[in-house]
């Protein structure tokens, strides 16, 4: 389908051709004629212009939430808990795209990624730059159910021991505050993720409305001081184990205590 | 338990696996005491409901999903960011220190998700907690308990460890808390609830004292999602469930009373429909009695049954009714003491006095 505004175009033209032709052959009236009628088309064209530009303009608001980063799910998982510097459950990693970054993340393909990037780990291993795989439990190295984390850190990071799950959330606050206080305008949305940090803080903040960044980093920071220590201890020595018992697959995604009965047929 | 009785009770159930009891139901079991029909069927591991429906008395029973959704949804969010919202709670109800944060995940073990496994990891992590003191929070813990001779599985919510050695049971419930405020009879029911499980974690670690009385119920506060944690007394409901669950281990003497060849045999026939007539079942059902109270509604497969098989008779008037008019069974009977039709015997006597004389002003005011 050709536009109002194309088609007058051509006629413009045409138009433009027989007013040379008039002037060349000395026709003057008829050139004089030609003329007013080439000036009311391109009125008429000006006048087409502008409803179009009325026509795209209402659709203009939603394209940069659907063009937005268009990152493939595992960079936009990755991104995220770089962020937060420690293994977080999905839940976590989507409140976290969802407050600094534009486009959503679907819950139910978090779930198919793990099963994908071990697939794809196994095809061909190291072949990615990194892998998002489970965090792995201390006691039986195995997958920690829910959590995520990313090949790229050290052993001890991506180990849960009983202390870690918290030692981990007050990082995740700390990170998630010195972000806050970076980005010049953080989002209302941003602000609610670290208010549900600093609730459970003891002494973070009064209120969500007088909260600062500043000070629910130094309140997690004096908690993290109590457990750091025996949780670094259980970690490393867990790691330590995992590096040594576990293969090249198992050290990213965990081994797996098989039932007797899967074992057995 | 002796061989004659646990081989009378698989006759009662007959070829049908037996219907494995949960904390609700053994909750249940508290309910009414003074009910032989319940008890015997309980212990037997008949399929109530199953039952219920073939004698024409369908129970709409059990939770809805909706509300189910609902509380796996705030157990989830109270959960959320390694407890996040239960430590801060937990650290004002139970006085936790700033160091006790340690969590032990008994959901799975190690991808495994065999109750059996589950258990003895629960009873490893759980008898290891005071010696070891790395975990504070036992999130599912499976706990088992013998009720009637078969070994139940258990799921509390989560289970706190506090320094000073006390294990707490904490109960995670959808149902709000308004002006501090709550459902009387949920809070029971929860109450009952989580003396199974304080029962279960004390045969497990083999103290009493080990375990706490007060559990610690989380619920949401006034209309929103925010939760709020109130310690709870279970003292009382740990009485009633003791006695009852030792009531059921002495089932010889009930089922001894009962017709040899009774069964209450539910084995499906080839269109997958129990084989044995309805007539047949109900006729059967009938042989153990009953002890039928509004109450039941609630908490029982059987109850519409029961309710119709007591029809008229005082006790569908409720537990108040049912004691006030000690000896009168049925409401024509009580009709006609008190309008003196009928001669009361000597049991009788004081109800039938006190009906008179309600009867009389009754008469008065309306006259």
């Amino acid at each position: 389908m050709t536009s109002p505004a194309e088609a007058l175009e051509r006629r413009i033209d045409e138009l433009r051709a027989a007013v040379r032709k008039a002037v060349t052959a000395g026709e003057r009236d008829r050139a004089r004629e030609l003329r007013k009628e080439l000036r009311r088309l391109e009125d008429a064209w000006d006048e087409a212009l502008d409803e179009l530009a009325d026509q795209t303009e209402r659709p203009v608001k939603p394209v940069p939430r659907q063009a937005g980063p268009l990152l493939p799910l595992r960079e936009q998982v990755h991104q995220a808990l770089t962020l937060l510097g420690a293994p977080a459950a999905p839940r976590l990693i989507i409140a976290v795209h969802e407050a600094f970054h534009v486009g959503e993340i679907i819950p139910a393909r978090l779930t198919s990624l793990r099963r994908d990037e071990e697939r794809s780990f196994r095809t061909a291993p190291h072949s990615r730059p990194y892998y998002l795989c489970p965090a792995l439990t201390a006691d039986l190295l195995a997958p920690a159910r829910g959590l995520l984390a990313v090949s790229t850190w050290p052993m001890a990071n991506r180990v849960i021991g009983p202390l870690s799950p918290r030692v981990d959330f007050l990082i995740s606050a700390i990170r998630l505050a010195g972000h806050l206080d970076r980005i010049p305008d953080p989002s209302t949305d941003a602000r609610r993720l670290l208010w549900r940090f600093a609730a459970n803080i003891p002494g973070a903040a009064p209120s969500a409305a007088a909260m600062t960044p500043a000070a629910v980093a130094d309140a997690a920071e004096a908690e993290l001081d109590i457990h750091r220590d025996s949780d670094r201890s259980h970690r490393e020595a867990a790691a330590k184990r995992a590096r040594e018992q576990l293969d090249d697959i198992e050290q990213l995604f965990g081994s797996r205590l098989r039932g007797v009965a899967s074992t057995g047929s | 338990m002796d061989n004659d009785t646990s081989e009378r009770l698989r006759r009662l159930r007959g070829a049908v696996p037996a219907k494995r009891h949960n904390a609700r139901t053994v909750a249940a079991l508290t309910g009414n005491p003074g009910c032989a029909r319940r008890a015997v069927l309980d212990a037997a591991g008949v399929d109530k409901e199953q039952l219920a429906r073939h004698v024409g008395f369908p129970a709409k029973f059990g939770q809805s999903q909706f509300a189910i959704t609902r509380g796996n949804a705030f157990e989830a969010q109270v959960k959320a960011n390694a407890f996040a919202e239960l430590i801060r709670l937990l650290r004002e109800t139970l006085e936790l220190e700033l160091n006790e944060v340690g969590q032990t995940d008994l959901e799975e073990v190690g991808g495994n998700t065999s109750q059996e496994m589950r258990h003895i990891r629960s009873r490893q992590k759980l008898t290891g907690a005071a010696a070891d003191g790395e975990s504070t929070f036992f999130d599912h813990p499976l706990l088992t308990l013998d009720v009637g001779g078969n070994t139940v599985y258990l799921e509390p919510d989560l289970v706190a460890f506090h320094h000073n050695g006390k294990f707490h049971v904490v109960e995670i419930k959808s149902f709000a808390v308004i002006d501090d405020q709550a459902d009387g009879g949920k809070v029971a029911a929860a109450a009952t609830q989580s003396a199974v499980y304080v029962l279960a974690l004390r045969r497990l670690l083999g103290d009493d004292d080990a375990v706490s009385d007060e559990v610690v119920l989380v619920c949401p506060k006034d209309f929103s999602n925010q939760p709020v944690a109130t310690k709870v007394d279970v003292r009382k409901q740990l009485i009633v469930l003791q006695h009852q669950l030792s009531r059921l281990s002495r089932i010889e003497k009930l089922v001894g009373e009962l017709p040899p060849a009774l069964t209450f045999d539910l084995a499906a026939g080839d269109d997958g429909k129990p084989t044995r007539s309805a007539a047949a079942l109900t006729a059967a059902l009938a042989e153990v009695e009953a002890r039928y109270a509004p109450d039941c509604l609630a908490k029982c497969e059987m109850a519409f049954f029961c309710r119709k098989e007591a029809s008229g008779c005082t006790a569908t008037l409720g537990i108040n009714v049912r004691e006030e008019l000690g000896g009168v069974e049925t409401v024509a009977e009580a009709l006609g003491l008190a309008d003196g039709s009928l001669i009361a015997s000597d049991s009788q006597a004081e109800a039938a006095a006190m009906l008179r004389t309600t009867a009389e002003i009754y008469g008065s005011v309306t006259a």
